[in-house]
């Protein structure tokens, strides 16, 4: 018996690929780092000069003056109910939407993509701009807010939900069908039910996210807490400002842990 | 001893009788619940309901205005703000990944003692806390109104939600290739880099990718509030009221973002597909 010679393979993959691949991403960053066609300067000497004025800054919201907080109440609940009521809305909406532009429980594909379309267009408006041209539109206040939040999440649940549907087994909708159902009453009766843990799971998600969000919509004016920490915040009032960020660190935490007891109980 | 009740006889099927429902109270008080609170939340809502009606018509008056004939005159200048933008996401973005994913895996289990991992989470929870527009309102005294400070607070804001997903990818990774590089004598930075890294990579690129397209859309946000690009632009516009111009701009704003998404999309499921075709070919 002959020992045989011990052939290692060849590594696998493609040198040109991949120099090809980093260069593109290399050729990329500098472009976006050159300031005349747009992209941006790298101050960096800006930031060794003034870096105590940031730890100033960071200073000063470190104390946070807490006499103020009985003032930041009535704007606090008032961002909690357009999280809500934006979140509920978007809820109720969402569920024929998402069954619309899911291919298993909507099998025209025109009007399935003419729904994918839509929400595709709408998720890519990012939900300040939405704010800042609906407070144009409709005026001061809570109701933009509502609206904006309103959009924002349908976009996320019918993307979300529906993309689950789409890569989820249908065998009990083939159960359905073989029983004579209509596709509504397919719908109704066995997608539905099927795919109710994912809509809860993704309308709690965007409960949590409109907390968030909704904190600083009044910024440009859409209601809420975020108006109250824009004003404090033209007043250089930084004290104020902090026992905002904090009460909204709070907030968001605590609403987290409740979705997520919810999250465990119903999905 | 005599049977006072008849036995279940083994041979005759038990007649088909469903079984009783479960208790429903308890949903039912939840749901009530629930609905009272979000009814007295929308009554509490200093919105004039009686003038909903009218909203649909107010807002098709816009829509007319906005896109009827968008002008297409300051289109050069549109494109110039929004590679700004597309270059503040960018900067922010590898900025973010590159701190988020050293600080994500320490903080996972087993690989960083544990009071580093509790407070690097605590420092994650924090950051997810307070939204990118504090953030850049604190760097503005430190590099000033441009750009930069978008960029510099895109990757700082950043970081509580990447770290968080990195050191969950990396506690999802198999325990397998850990233990045979521990076996083997490695040490804790050896089972990161040649057990979890390998393993975990595809993940971590794909949610680095993912990170750009959030800041895509969070960069017009910081816009907003001055550090430059399209999002300045269309927050002037639309104080200015020249819907015309508005109207191109939001055209412009969603279709630079559905192009991004597409291609980092596109991306994106080529490095997780790839990878898993990888992984088949390893197991044949």
């Amino acid at each position: 018996m002959t020992t045989r010679e011990l052939v290692v393979p060849p590594r696998p993959g493609n040198r040109i690929r991949n120099s090809l691949i980093i260069a593109a991403f290399v050729a990329f960053t500098v472009a976006t780092c050159i300031p005349a066609i747009g992209g941006i300067e790298l101050d960096v000497a800006s930031i060794a000069r003034n870096w105590r004025n940031g730890a100033d800054k960071m200073l000063q919201l470190m104390q946070p003056n807490f006499e103020f907080l009985p003032r930041t109440w009535a704007p606090m609940l008032e961002t909690l109910q357009m999280a809500l009521v934006g979140a509920v809305g978007a809820a109720i909406v969402s569920i024929p939407l998402t069954l619309w532009a899911a291919r298993p429980t909507n099998p025209n594909s025109f009007t399935r993509h003419v729904v994918r379309t839509i929400v595709n267009i709408n998720r890519a408006v990012p939900d300040l701009v939405f704010a800042t041209v609906l407070v144009a539109m409709v005026g001061v206040g809570a109701l933009p807010g509502v609206i904006t939040l309103f959009l924002f999440n349908i976009g996320i649940i019918v993307k979300l939900v529906s993309e689950a549907i789409d890569s989820a087994d249908h065998g009990y909708m083939e159960a359905g069908r073989a029983a004579g159902g209509t596709q509504l009453k397919i719908n109704r009766v066995t997608a539905l039910p099927q795919s109710l843990p994912l809509f809860a799971n993704q309308w709690l998600y965007s409960l949590e996210l409109n907390v968030r969000i909704s904190a600083i919509l009044g910024i440009v004016g859409a209601g809420g807490i975020g108006r109250l920490l824009d004003e404090r915040r033209a007043f250089y009032a930084y004290a104020d400002v902090s026992i905002i960020i904090l009460e909204i660190l709070v907030v968001v935490i605590l609403i987290e842990i409740l979705s997520n007891l919810l999250r465990r109980r119903l999905v | 001893m005599t049977q006072t009740a008849p036995a279940p006889s083994q041979t005759q099927a038990p007649s088909p009788s469903a079984p009783p429902r479960p208790s429903k109270l308890w949903p039912t008080v939840f749901a009530i619940a629930a609905g009272a609170v979000v009814l007295v939340a929308t009554a509490g809502l200093d919105i004039a309901w009686s003038e909903l009606p009218e909203l649909p018509g107010q807002v098709w008056h816009y829509l007319v205005l906005m896109f009827a004939s968008p002008d297409w005159e300051r289109l050069p200048r549109a494109l110039f703000e929004t590679w700004r933008s597309i270059s503040m996401a960018w900067i922010g973005a590898i900025l973010c990944v590159i701190v988020s994913i050293p600080l994500g895996m320490l903080a996972a289990k087993g690989v960083g003692p544990a009071w580093l991992r509790t407070g690097l989470r605590g420092i994650f929870a924090v950051l997810r806390a307070v939204p990118e527009v504090i953030v850049a309102l604190v760097l503005l005294t430190v590099t000033g109104l441009t750009p930069f400070t978008g960029a510099l607070a895109l990757g700082i804001a950043g970081i509580g939600t990447q770290g968080k997903w990195v050191y969950e990818t990396i506690e999802s990774v198999q325990e397998g290739a850990s233990e045979a590089v521990r076996a083997a004598g490695g040490s804790t930075a050896a089972v990161t880099r040649w057990a979890l890294w390998p393993a975990a990579a595809p993940s971590l690129l794909s949610f680095a990718l993912y990170r750009f397209e959030i800041n895509i859309r969070t960069s017009a946000v910081l816009g907003l509030v001055g550090a430059g690009g399209i999002g300045s632009m269309l927050s002037n516009y639309t104080n200015y009221r020249q819907w015309d111009t508005v109207g191109m701009l939001l055209i412009v704003v969603v279709v630079a973002t559905m192009i991004i998404d597409a291609i980092s999309g596109r991306i994106r499921r080529r490095i997780m597909e790839g990878a898993k075709v990888r992984d088949l070919a390893r197991s044949l």
